[in-house]
């Protein structure tokens, strides 16, 4: 045998065995997947079916694109929709599926990928939360001239053929989270914005909107916005790079919450100079909230993204009934006092880290 | 005859190809069905628009992976590739939007001109870099995709900026097949690769890369000149990321410096699943474009059959551990065998060749 017919040979091994175990690995998570069912937490999948009473009928099946499935305040919605998708399976009689297909992390040309895969998989509709209007908005047409309605939440396609919308009013936001900054520092100070993504369509609105607002105050100084990778150990090492290098900041608009998804900031800034008003209010940031740091979360209903979204959508295709295009979402002021009250609402949401300390709080 | 049929049968190419008709017949097993709004009943995976899908995903991939071969067979690395695909779309959308609204031809060459100009020039910087400075590849293209991702932040200001409406129709063409079906992306694949394999297997640069990947002290002996190859080839690596990036922009209809944030990974995943040895002096066009198939084809499995995708990056990353792994071990046991041989008698000549692996001449498949 010559070297090149052994070369061969072994290459031509090297790629059987490669694809084989491939195709192993494959089989043995879907046997696992099928163990488990399809109520695990944090994964992907059809999940959420209605009741055995609508079984035995079609489904009726949403693709649910968010924008990282490593983002807690998706998986949140994820569950919303879930609680959604089985409740109006018991209403209609028709079992309702929620298909997760949302990108480990945030890619624009991914999730346009993910929608045509949706298409062509048959899906019913999709529930999308745009990374990248520019990316997806090709995909979300090409999908509604294939005859599949979407929808956006949390982050639109507004030039898109998408039928609503669900989500705040970005600018607003933006503008209310500084307004909260202004008034617990009585209208002085330094002040920096947090921009989370500077892609994302609806942040780059948040961050105008904080801009616009501060501008109200003569007092405020806006020392500049700062962006970064949207993983909560970016978002908190960003603030202290900042914060170290402006030592003049006493105040920090966070147009999200991710750096008090981690305890880094409780030890890592002046809790008595410089204070800080966040967008989201999720378990882990209460702590925040009850030490002081962050006097005001203003919470977005995260898991209503999932259920007031696919309520619109039943509403909608199923059901045939008119939607307005744009449906806002109020945010939620949460404080100390009502610090009880919203931990509570979080435990009942389906967030199971929520500290026992404040769920026994009045 | 029957030698030829046993050189098909044994050739890597056909190992793959092999292996991705067989995932494709389990998927089409495994995909279940849907019936559409006319009562036509459509297999989840076997369906055209599915299989064009996968096509489409991979090819941008793909077309990065024939330029990443040419680096690795040549020993080299390249990790800017995913920055010089953002660098160069950002470009191409920067300059269409200064120069306005044009005719979609002139549209379509201003895009094409721009993308494959700054990705050649990006590459051209790499090779200028790597052998003017003398240092590691893996050192500068790190550094280069940092630069030049930090390039594409400052000059987009980071907005993902719209390409106009007439480059998307051309990348979306149907070419006749009629519905949402966009065969331009799976059709430039095709040619990439073919030019690719021809470049590789049947030119005499081709044959230096070879050489030169091989065994690059004997390469400088024979008079090869070093510098040139490898400068070339990271030309030709930043030339194949403009012509992805170039249909990508074109084929999603905007680019920001975002996108393929990641993708060298799975570039370089693509080549060596194809059997591109990171060592160099070997490696296939043909084989990386049916590593990046296979690839997708992987992550299309974990969806079509409705799995927990958060397993892709396992499954994936297993696939390519165990495919260098083997490789190595094959390598090794091969030059034993041949040492074996050669103290056996075979001659002195053969015992080098053992010795050395084996002559890059005959590691292309």
């Amino acid at each position: 045998m010559t070297v090149l017919q052994q070369l061969r040979r072994r290459t031509n091994a090297t790629a059987l065995v490669t694809g084989v175990l491939a195709m192993g690995a494959i089989a043995v998570i879907g046997c696992a997947k099928g163990k488990e069912g399809s109520q695990a937490s944090g994964d992907s999948g059809t999940a959420s079916t209605g009741g055995g009473a609508t079984s035995g009928q079609k489904p009726f099946v949403i693709a649910m694109i968010a924008k990282a499935s490593t983002n807690p305040v998706f998986l949140s919605a994820r569950k919303g929709a879930e609680f959604a998708a089985d409740s109006l399976s018991k209403v209609y009689n028709r079992p309702i599926k929620i298909d997760w297909r949302t990108p480990p992390q945030e890619d624009g040309q991914i999730q346009a990928q993910r929608v045509a895969e949706a298409v062509n998989d048959g899906v019913d509709a999709i529930l999308i939360a745009v990374s990248d209007a520019g990316k997806v908005t090709g995909a979300i047409n090409d999908a509604v001239a294939r005859g599949v309605p979407v929808m956006t939440f949390d982050s639109d396609a507004p030039q898109s053929k998408r039928f609503s919308f669900y989500g705040g009013d970005s600018h607003e936001i933006g503008a209310q989270t500084m307004d909260e900054l202004a008034k617990v520092m009585h209208g002085k100070g330094n002040v920096a914005i947090l921009g989370g993504n500077q892609n994302a369509p609806n942040l780059q609105q948040r961050v105008q909107g904080a801009k616009d607002a501060a501008a109200k105050y003569p007092g405020l100084k806006v020392i500049g916005a700062f962006y970064h990778v949207e993983i909560p150990q970016e978002a908190a090492a960003e603030v202290v790079r900042v914060t170290n290098a402006n030592p003049q900041i006493n105040g920090w608009c966070f147009i999200g919450g991710w750096p008090l998804w981690t305890r880094t900031l409780l030890t890592q800034i002046d809790t008595t100079k410089v204070k800080v008003v966040s967008v989201d209010a999720l378990p882990a940031e209460l702590d925040y909230l009850d030490r002081g740091l962050v006097p005001v979360l203003l919470a977005q209903p995260t898991y209503i993204w999932g259920t007031t979204s696919v309520g619109i959508i039943v509403d909608h295709v199923m059901q045939k009934k008119d939607v307005p295009a744009f449906v806002k979402m109020p945010l939620i002021r949460v404080t100390k006092d009502s610090l009880g009250v919203w931990a509570r609402q979080l435990k009942a949401w389906g967030f199971d880290d929520v500290d026992q300390r404040y769920l026994a709080m009045k | 005859m029957r030698v030829a049929v046993r050189d098909v049968l044994g050739s890597q190419q056909f190992g793959l190809t092999a292996i991705i008709v067989l995932l494709g017949i389990v998927l089409t097993f495994a995909a279940g069905s849907h019936t559409d709004a006319a009562g036509v009943t459509h297999n989840n995976f076997l369906n055209s628009y599915t299989l064009i899908q996968v096509a489409t995903d991979a090819s941008f991939f793909a077309i990065m992976a024939v330029g990443a071969t040419l680096v690795i067979v040549s020993g080299g690395i390249d990790l800017s590739v995913g920055a010089v695909y953002a660098v160069a779309g950002v470009t191409m959308a920067l300059v269409l939007r200064a120069v306005g609204p044009v005719s979609p031809t002139a549209t379509v060459l201003i895009g094409m001109v721009t993308a494959l100009g700054v990705g050649l020039l990006s590459g051209l910087l790499n090779g200028a870099m790597v052998v003017g400075l003398n240092v590691h590849p893996f050192i500068i293209t790190l550094g280069t995709m940092w630069v030049l991702r930090g390039i594409s932040f400052v000059s987009s200001h980071a907005e993902s900026i719209l390409v106009p409406p007439s480059l998307m129709m051309a990348a979306k063409a149907t070419l006749g097949l009629g519905g949402a079906l966009s065969p331009i992306p799976m059709l430039a694949m095709i040619l990439v690769t073919i030019v690719g394999s021809i470049y590789l297997t049947r030119t005499v640069m081709g044959r230096h890369i070879v050489a030169v990947g091989g065994n690059p002290e004997a390469s400088r002996f024979s008079g090869l000149r070093l510098g040139r190859v490898q400068i070339g080839v990271y030309v030709l690596s930043g030339l194949t990321a403009g012509i992805a990036t170039f249909l990508g922009a074109s084929f999603y209809g905007s680019a920001s410096c975002a996108d393929a944030n990641g993708y060298e990974l799975y570039v370089i995943a693509s080549a060596v699943v194809g059997g591109a040895s990171l060592t160099g002096g070997k490696g296939s066009a043909v084989s990386a474009t049916l590593g990046a198939i296979l690839i997708v084809m992987m992550r299309q499995a974990i969806r079509t059959m409705h799995l927990d995708q958060n397993y892709e990056w396992i499954i994936v990353g297993t696939a390519i551990i165990v495919a260098v792994v083997l490789d190595r071990h094959g390598t090794t046991l091969l030059a034993r065998r041949m040492a074996r041989r050669a103290t056996k008698g075979v001659g002195p000549a053969d015992a080098r060749v053992a010795s050395s692996e084996a002559p890059p001449s005959v590691m292309v498949s």
